[in-house]
């Protein structure tokens, strides 16, 4: 591994923060927008339901998001704003669909403390200014003029510093703001002040309310006619605008978000941290308040956001759980919920911890999650490339070659399939109990291979084999004509559609056939100068059943040509180069895009673009996708068209935004693959793959799959034992003891299949789980779990007190071995040497694992390093250990044998406050801490003086953005050990939003390449709204900010592959690498993930 | 999953529900829930979850805004605008006053002073202070300590006695005499 490294996102950002409602891309279309940390989602509002629009990147994490309409505009505007004090307005243009930069700035200021409670930021009904509060005692203003431009920015002193919410109120003459804030008494008042922009001052304002709720935290103003704002406190609500004061207590519950349901304010949603949500009912005269009530509605998710959007039909965001579409039902179910879950998007955040796993054996890796928050906790199964679910499957050695046929040309649903062998050809049909049995089509000639068959027009059957081309009528079964080839010449290779049959005998013959009403028409025939491979008529024209061209690939020259049908002139002849023939030619369309698919003996495939009119092929790509020869196929699945590459590393070739796309099939080796829509196994694929006929169900095509175990708890720690086939997890709920909410904390073990709770043990009162492994110990065979956990008494700011619980997995239970107490909390267990290294608050401690004289096993410290604040994080790789701080950022230390002793070697002298740490290779380690950022240090075993020897020297900065938790070698893709990707080692990453990420390690080469590319993109692909990628990806945290060094950022670099054919020729041009080359070498890196 | 943990969180949701209790009963949401917001959006029957793909957006194009729209902060420090501002104020309220002594010499002068850098006006508003109170308005008397008030006093011969009102008023009575 190097200290060159490449991030990359595998599964974007999930977790939803905010989310708002307005006619964004038309005046007449009704748009919710969402904010999912670095990612902003732009969806159509339709009579159908909710239809995606657009994912668009911003280089900043978004801290508000508003959408606003300046006077005299005709659809609104969007206001973002990004942690690092970034904003942009952003416009959407409907006749380029592109977003354009309004206006943009930078509203930080020099000095000034964020603020706590997260920065705010808020737009004057009346679209007099943009007010953001984002340093303690300080209200930034940003004024429109009234062409609704903005003007330059200014400060206001804010006298209160704990600053709750603050929010602009309705229907004044002057902008308002209501400030709800705590006093150093921690009493909580709602202040109000108007703003004079021409004196650049606060006036105080109209009225006040003090000595509110202690948990009051959420103001939500109240539009016209009513105007005046409501207080959600924790026990009360609250509504008050001066002249009126009403209050109603509530049931104690924590309100995260709230929706507006009507225009004139008189229902909100809201949704409390447990998940519950309520309706708002404000019952008024005019402008006279009558009355406050509140109703329970039923469970969500957690909501962070909620958006009604129409129809009684409401978006829930959550980042504890999957965000959800709900209906709300006038009448309540069985249960008294009046809300209908429509549709659950899901949200992987926040990733606490994870493994990577090979559960199927197959060599590559899955991620199991704990994923989500409280009652939403679950565990995620991320897997990438697509399932096939078995339904049936016979043994059968040495299938050639696999096509499926209709008894009739109205049957909707296959009946027969055909699997041909070396010497005869077997036709298997469902029967009456819907079981596969041989049967006969007497027509057919079953002693001899069949090289292609299909179902032609006028109710018939083509049947092709070495000596023959039959035409068969599907009532009678009966041969009702045939082609012969010509004595001393077999036919090789042939292909069929309903109207066309095109076959090759040798000698280079190319012969042309059209199928009649029970007559085979010779038309055309022409000779070559070579052999031919491979042929392909597949109809994607405007006549579904026949085809103009023809797709030809040759031996000995090596290309693939495009003749015209039915003259068989040649069109186009391209020369794929190299040594390898073509083995199968496809044409093919995928979103209206006609394509040239060409795939080689050695597992490489071409792609053209086809231009149908003229035969020409064009835009040249090149990938690699296994290192067999492929065979291509295409097949249905949920309406669109995608290929099925059959090699020894099966892959469907789909497209999506008109780029193609591919995504391996988790199979070891498909030898031939064909649609097998029965009435038994609808939708089916027919795979011959190691000496089996498997008949099975295809998942959805996309590249990673998620499979949810929900638990309704939390869970926090993860480990797989491959000997026990188990996971164990430390997990914990609220439970109401006395009706006091209490945590209870559990060590569960799970089955790595089913994924079932097989066994429980519960810890003590207060004790909570922090660390879990599976290990084993010198001198015992058995493997062991082992948790590691802390007492944390509400009186004590750190833990004084622990165990360290050593348990084996014996008939599917979990049995406590041992027990081990501690003095602290146990952050990290690590497998060192046959022993058990632990990080016990601010101490690394190594135990051994004794035999008592009694036969029973015990855990006895061996000894100890001290000088951490918190050793949180551990990892070890040989004798060494390195530690991640809580605040003194890595330290390696070195066990010594002989004198059974840690010693500190080096550390980073920086104050880093780390979240998680990995070793990338014997010197150089990796770290993430709690500003966004990713950093390597690199030991400096070869310094001249014991003080550059004990330094870690930083080697590498990045911003990444997301708060990760945790590191762990692996990969979530198949690694082919020819390609270049294969031999990159990587790590991979889980963050609070739910971002699976990949950091690949490259080789200089490489990655000065890519360096390359990335400042050549930087220059064609812009940030959204004008913020800049070199800030937000330079390295930033209290104390200093650096440009990125010695990272890529892969999400940028893969977005090539999105460019226009334009500007990618671009690129190649200043990079004086050519477009092919570019493609290969970027779909090679996204292949890492 | 086993009991323990799919049993549960039941009886909690239910003891939140019943503790929710201002209608007793659930079925009384249904009367709020009349007349929700429509446009006709969300109209099917079955709303259906495939409505296509989302597009990924590269933008490609120039995203600087209008050059007027690069908005940046006025750098000016509150605290500074702050005693600018009220400054601004008390000359025009003095201009006024000293049109009516006809003192305008002085005023010009300070007006001068407060267009220069922050740091002289600060000095600016110090030294004026420090130097005779002639110009000095009610509002600057009131931002003077009480030291400064008694000192002034003496200078005047007053009497340095009493609460910050009275040698407040005091002042003003002696400037107007």
């Amino acid at each position: 591994m190097s200290v060159w490294n490449y991030v990359v996102t595998a599964h974007k950002p999930t977790a939803v923060s905010h989310s708002c409602v307005g006619n964004f891309t038309s005046p007449q279309e009704l748009n919710l927008i969402i904010a999912k940390c670095t990612r902003i989602e732009i969806h159509l509002l339709t009579p159908h339901g909710l239809q995606p629009m657009l994912d668009v990147p911003i280089y900043g994490r978004i801290a508000t998001l508003e959408l606003f309409r300046p006077h005299g505009e005709s659809q609104d505007l969007l206001f973002i704003a990004t942690e690092r004090y970034k904003f942009c307005v952003l416009q959407w243009d409907g006749e380029t669909s592109e977003l354009i930069t309004r206006a943009m700035g930078d509203v930080s200021d020099r000095i000034g403390r964020p603020t706590d409670n997260g920065q705010i930021g808020i737009i004057d009904p009346d679209c007099r200014l943009i007010g953001l509060h984002l340093y303690d005692g300080l209200f930034k203003v940003i004024p429109f003029d009234n062409k609704g431009q903005l003007k330059e920015a200014f400060n206001i002193r804010l006298e209160e510093l704990q600053v709750l919410d603050i929010k602009f109120l309705y229907g004044c003459s002057k902008p308002t703001i209501a400030v709800l804030y705590q006093d150093n008494k921690d009493a909580r008042h709602l202040k109000t002040y108007e703003v004079a922009l021409k004196d650049k001052d606060f006036i105080e304002g109209p009225w006040s309310q003090n000595n509110l709720d202690n948990g009051a935290g959420l103001l939500i103003p109240v539009p016209l006619p009513l105007g005046g704002v409501i207080i959600i406190g924790e026990e009360t609500i609250v509504y008050c605008n001066g002249s009126s004061f009403k209050a109603i207590p509530i049931r104690p519950s924590i309100t995260k978000a709230y929706g507006r349901v009507d225009h004139d304010g008189s229902r909100f949603l809201l949704g409390d941290s447990s998940g519950l949500l309520h309706l708002l009912v404000i019952s008024h005269e005019r402008e006279r308040i009558t009355g406050l009530k509140i109703e329970h509605l039923g469970e969500t998710s957690a909501a962070s956001t909620i958006s009604y959007l129409d129809n009684a039909v409401v978006y829930v965001g959550s980042n504890y759980g999957d965000s959800q579409l709900i209906k709300l039902n006038l009448q309540p179910d069985e249960k008294g919920s009046y809300v209908e879950v429509l549709e659950k998007y899901v949200n992987l955040g926040p990733i606490v911890d994870f493994c990577v796993v090979d559960l199927e054996r197959q060599g590559q890796g899955q991620v199991v999650t704990c994923s989500g928050a409280y009652k939403d906790g679950s565990l995620r199964i991320v897997r990438n490339g697509i399932g096939i679910n078995e339904q049936a499957s016979v043994e059968l050695q040495g299938i050639k070659g696999l096509w499926s046929l209709r008894s009739s040309t109205m049957d909707q649903n296959d009946t027969f399939l055909v699997v041909s062998f070396i010497s005869e050809t077997r036709i298997l049909a469902m029967n009456m109990e819907d079981e596969l049995e041989e049967t006969e089509i007497e027509g057919f000639y079953a002693q001899a291979q069949t090289l292609f068959c299909q179902n032609a027009l006028h109710d018939q059957l083509i049947q092709v084999t070495a000596s023959s081309v039959r035409l068969v009528s599907c009532t009678t079964r009966e041969l009702l004509d045939m082609w012969n080839a010509p004595p001393g010449f077999s036919i090789n290779v042939a292909t069929a559609n309903a109207t066309q049959v095109l076959l090759a005998t040798g000698g280079g013959h190319l012969v042309y056939l059209e199928i009649g009403n029970g007559k085979l028409n010779d038309v055309q025939h022409i000779q070559l100068d070579y052999e031919i491979s491979c042929l392909d008529i597949n109809p994607i024209g405007e006549n579904a059943n026949s085809s103009v061209l023809a797709a030809v690939g040759m031996w000995t020259d090596i290309s693939v040509r495009i003749y015209s049908l039915p003259s068989l002139d040649l069109i186009t002849k391209e020369s794929l180069g190299g040594e390898i023939i073509p083995r199968s030619v496809l044409i093919c369309s995928f979103e209206g895009v006609s394509y040239l698919l060409c795939a080689l003996g050695d597992g490489h495939l071409f792609n053209f673009l086809l231009d149908l009119t003229t035969g020409r092929l064009s835009d040249r790509k090149k990938v690699s996708l296994g290192t067999q020869p492929i065979t291509l196929r295409t097949f249905s699945s949920k309406d669109a068209t995608h290929v099925f590459a059959a090699s020894d590393r099966p892959t469907v070739i789909y497209s999506s935004n008109k780029k193609l796309l591919y995504s391996n099939v988790n199979l070891k080796e498909v030898s031939h693959m064909c649609p097998f829509n029965s009435a038994a196994f609808p939708d089916s694929l027919a795979i011959a793959k190691e000496g089996e006929l498997t008949i099975g169900t295809i998942d959805d095509i996309q590249k990673l799959h998620i499979r949810s175990i929900p638990l309704g708890e939390q869970c926090r720690r993860i480990s797989h034992q491959e000997q026990s086939r188990t996971f164990a997890i430390c997990s914990y709920k609220i439970c109401l003891i006395n009706n006091d909410e209490t945590e209870i904390h559990f060590v569960r073990l799970l089955d790595d299949q089913t994924f079932e709770v097989v066994s429980t043990y519960q810890l003590d009162t207060f004790e909570c789980g922090c660390s879990i492994i599976s290990c084993s110990f010198s001198d015992d065979n058995n493997v062991y779990y082992c948790v590691g956990t802390a007492y944390v008494l509400p009186e004590e700011n750190e833990p004084t007190k622990g165990r360290i619980l050593v348990f084996l997995v014996e008939d599917g239970k979990l049995q406590l071995i041992a027990e081990k107490e501690t003095k602290g909390a146990v952050y990290s267990l690590n497998a060192f040497n046959g022993k058990l290294l632990a990080a016990i608050n601010q101490k690394i401690q190594l135990f051994k694992w004794m035999l008592r004289e009694d036969g029973t096993r015990e855990l006895q410290s061996e000894c100890g390093h001290h000088g951490h604040i918190l050793a949180l994080y551990v990892q070890t790789r040989g004798d060494f250990i390195v530690v991640g701080d809580l605040m003194k950022s890595i330290s390696l230390l070195l066990y010594k044998h002989e004198e059974g002793a840690i010693e500190e070697r080096a550390r980073d002298y920086n104050a880093n406050w780390m979240t998680a740490i990995e070793i990338i290779d014997d010197d150089i380690y990796l770290g993430a801490e709690n500003n966004f950022n990713l950093f390597t240090v690199r030991r400096n075993s070869d310094g001249a003086t014991d003080e550059e020897r004990g330094r870690l020297e930083v080697v590498g900065e990045y911003h990444l953005g997301e708060f990760v938790n945790r590191f762990r070698h692996g990969s979530l893709v198949m690694r082919l050990p020819d390609s270049e990707a294969g031999n990159i080692p990587t790590i991979i990453f889980g963050t609070v939003n739910g971002v699976i990420g990949v950091v690949a390690s490259l080789p200089h080469e490489l990655y000065v390449f890519l360096e390359k590319l990335q400042s050549n993109l930087v220059k064609v692909i812009k940030g959204v709204g004008g913020l800049s990628h070199e800030q937000w990806r330079s390295f930033n945290n209290e104390k200093k900010t650096v440009d990125a060094r010695n990272f890529l950022d892969g999400d940028l670099i893969e977005s090539f592959l999105d460019l226009s054919r334009g500007r990618m020729e671009e690129i190649s041009c200043t990079m004086g690498v050519s477009v092919e080359e570019l493609c290969k070498k970027v779909e090679e890196l996204t292949r890492l993930h | 999953m086993d009991d323990e943990s799919s049993g549960s969180p039941t009886p909690t949701k239910e003891k939140r529900a019943s503790l929710l209790g201002h209608d007793g009963v659930g079925g009384g949401a249904s009367k709020y829930l009349k007349d929700l917001p429509s446009r006709g959006l969300f109209s099917s029957r079955f709303p259906s979850s495939n409505l296509g793909s989302i597009r990924v957006y590269v933008c490609d194009h120039d995203t600087t805004p209008p050059e007027d729209q690069v908005i940046k902060t006025n750098a000016t420090n509150i605290l500074i605008r702050s005693l600018q501002l009220s400054k601004q104020k008390n000359d025009a309220k003095d201009a006024k006053a000293s049109m009516e002594v006809s003192r305008g010499k002085r005023v010009a002068a300070r007006l001068l002073d407060g267009k220069s850098s922050a740091k002289r006006a600060n000095t600016g508003v110090a030294s004026s202070s420090a130097g005779s109170s002639s110009g000095l308005s009610e509002r600057m008397l009131h931002t003077m300590t009480v030291e400064r008030l008694r000192a002034l006093l003496k200078e005047r011969g007053l009497s340095p006695k009493g609460k910050k009102d009275e040698l407040i008023s005091r002042l003003k009575s002696d400037k107007l005499r």
